[in-house]
């Protein structure tokens, strides 16, 4: 019997559901093991956590399920490397060692009574939904809710029975969009890179909050198309995703800047990341 | 004043290791002086500075943090009792070793507690030993530290004319090991030995921070940092240096999952899934080393990750010399 706290051990939680996003991104939906934990364990939408597959290692994801759904926590990863093919190889009712939560998280009591606009791309819509979830089940908390989200391809875009439910509710405005020439034959949504779709549905600017997540390359171009409509970079909030290792400011390798994304974030505003040296 | 003979030091060695401590210490491991586990008092080899040094006795080069057992139907974790480990002695560490210890209880104590390193701290009982060496490459006075600094010590020798050594508790820990061994330690005087002198005199530490902190981007990394060949072996060398990976050893059916060093100047240490590298090139990596130690670190915890040792100085395969980059960003 340990009478000390190791902070490297995961808890243990079983595979509930698989569920395959596109042909190389998987979510998959956990229950923690130890009853006590499953009752206990609580999270805040921004959070992540990290994953083992044991025999290959831990690997860093958000926690991409609502905090307000308890019961179970979802995460989704695209297998591309060592922990993540072995993540892949799993199945229903294997195990899979979680750490977490850690990091902070989105301010969502400061959202309160404003419009929201979130922008994501590619897989990194899971650290978003965890939020929209939330906001979705606090639903009068909020003003209009925007969803633009965007993906190489239809075959690309993830949680695609959730966007249809997004789609169809009164309370919400998708907008999906692929990359010029990513559409089939029956694609119903738009055709464009995000920051172009973004700017042509020009959401308001006024006492609203603009949360972007995607690859950098969307968030470099995704910025100054916020600017012009007329967002604060204080209003604008995303996540870093730096390589993680440790999860909790000890191992050095996720920091930029003075900043160490494990414990200072993921979660920033636009002005925040701004301020920080240009490395990530 | 307390004194004690060589002869006497090796006895308390020996005296130590009957007592059931575990006691570390330079000795000669081939061709070279090593901090390892002494089997005896005979083996202490004060003549020189370590090549590798002393932080292994808190954070070892790898340690497993938990141990796995996978079948089909369940997945049983083993976790790993720091508390276990032995009660310590480190002697005859030189300061600029000892100095790094307390500056990393920092980081390993800051809101997360890794008792892996915070259990092996406490459990060791750390006797420091003024410097009567060094080399060209030695630079601790530039570090605000000297030959003679007790800092992080829990009991601090000073090698006297004639072999014997002055004795200064520092500690509690360090008064509780003197009185414990009371008999090995008399009461006397003597001249203490020349202490090493350093070649690189002070460095204005808060100018170069400051200069740090406006120059994020500037030629200097490039000029620096273009010959490293990202080896690491600067980071593993030094006292201060605490970065580490996680890994998991064995098959899928049973293993271990270890901590073990890292080094920011690897290729790899940042790179990301997606195949994207915030410091995909040894500039910007030798950039971070040089921030973590000198401004990220100092900035975050006020210390600084460097005690002069210049054991990166000895090693670096290309030449790169950290006290003279400091000399040239003092002088700017």
């Amino acid at each position: 019997m340990c009478d000390h706290k190791n902070i490297y051990l995961p808890q243990l939680a079983t595979i509930e559901a698989i569920i395959d996003e596109t042909p190389d991104i998987r979510t998959f939906r956990l229950v923690f093991q130890d009853e006590a934990v499953r009752d206990t364990f609580s999270f805040r939408a921004g959070q992540f956590a990290e994953y083992s597959a044991f025999g290959a290692g831990e690997s860093t994801f958000c926690i991409a399920s609502a905090p307000t759904r308890a019961g179970s926590i979802e995460c989704c990863f695209r297998a591309v490397g060592r922990v993540t093919e072995a993540l892949r190889q799993l199945e229903v009712g294997d195990t899979v060692g979680v750490r977490g939560p850690y990091g902070n998280s989105f301010p969502i009591e400061e959202f309160f009574g404003k419009n929201l606009v979130f922008v994501a791309g590619g897989i990194a819509l899971p650290p978003l939904r965890t939020l929209i979830w939330q906001c979705l089940d606090w639903r009068e908390k909020f003003g209009e809710i925007t969803i633009v989200y965007g993906a190489r391809t239809e075959a690309d875009l993830v949680y695609k029975r959730e966007l249809e439910e997004w789609e169809q509710r009164s309370d919400v405005l998708l907008v999906k969009t692929v990359d010029p020439g990513g559409n089939g034959s029956t694609w119903d949504g738009k055709v464009g890179f995000v920051p172009n779709v973004l700017e042509e549905a020009a959401p308001a600017a006024a006492n609203s909050i603009a949360l972007v997540c995607g690859p950098p390359i969307m968030i470099k171009f995704t910025l100054p198309v916020l600017e012009r409509l007329g967002f604060a970079d204080e209003a604008i909030y995303t996540t870093l995703e730096n390589r993680m290792k440790c999860g909790i400011g000890k191992c050095g390798r996720c920091n930029v800047g003075n900043v160490y994304v494990c414990k200072d974030g993921p979660v920033f505003t636009a002005a925040q990341v701004k301020a920080m040296p240009q490395e990530f | 004043m307390k004194t004690i003979t060589e002869q006497n030091l090796r006895a308390l060695v020996d005296a130590l290791i009957s007592d059931g401590k575990r006691v570390v210490g330079p000795r000669v491991a081939g061709t070279m002086t090593l901090y390892e586990p002494l089997t005896g008092g005979a083996e202490l080899a004060l003549g020189e500075l370590p090549r590798r040094s002393a932080k292994e006795t808190f954070l070892p080069l790898c340690e497993t943090i938990l141990t796995y057992e996978q079948g089909k139907e369940a997945v049983h974790l083993g976790d790993v009792d720091p508390v276990r480990l032995p009660e310590t002695v480190l002697i005859g560490a030189r300061p600029c070793d000892v100095a790094a210890a307390p500056v990393l209880d920092a980081v390993f104590s800051w809101d997360y507690r890794d008792e892996f390193f915070l259990e092996r701290r406490r459990k060791t009982t750390i006797i420091g030993l003024a410097c009567t060496g060094g080399d060209d490459a030695c630079f601790c006075t530039a570090m605000g530290l000297s030959p003679a600094d007790s800092t992080g010590s829990d009991l601090f020798l000073t090698p006297l004319k004639g072999g014997s050594f002055r004795c200064d508790a520092i500690t509690d820990k360090g008064t509780a090991l003197l009185a414990a061994h009371a008999g090995l330690f008399a009461d006397g005087t003597g001249e203490p030995l020349p202490l090493a002198e350093p070649a690189l005199g002070a460095l204005d530490l808060e100018k170069i921070r400051a200069w740090l902190d406006g120059h994020f981007e500037d030629p200097l990394w490039e000029e620096i940092a273009a010959r490293c060949a990202g080896c690491g072996a600067c980071a593993f060398l030094c006292p201060a240096c605490h970065c580490f990976d996680i890994v998991d050893e064995g098959g899928t059916a049973k293993g271990a999952r270890r901590k073990s060093w890292d080094a920011c100047g690897f290729g790899k240490f940042t790179n990301h899934a997606s195949g994207h590298n915030p410091r995909d090139v040894q500039p910007q990596r030798y950039r971070n080393r040089i921030m973590h130690k000198f401004k990220y670190y100092v900035d975050k915890f006020d210390q600084r990750l460097c005690t002069g040792c210049g054991r990166c100085i000895r090693a670096c395969p290309v030449g790169i010399d950290i006290a003279a980059v400091l000399e040239e960003i003092n002088d700017k």
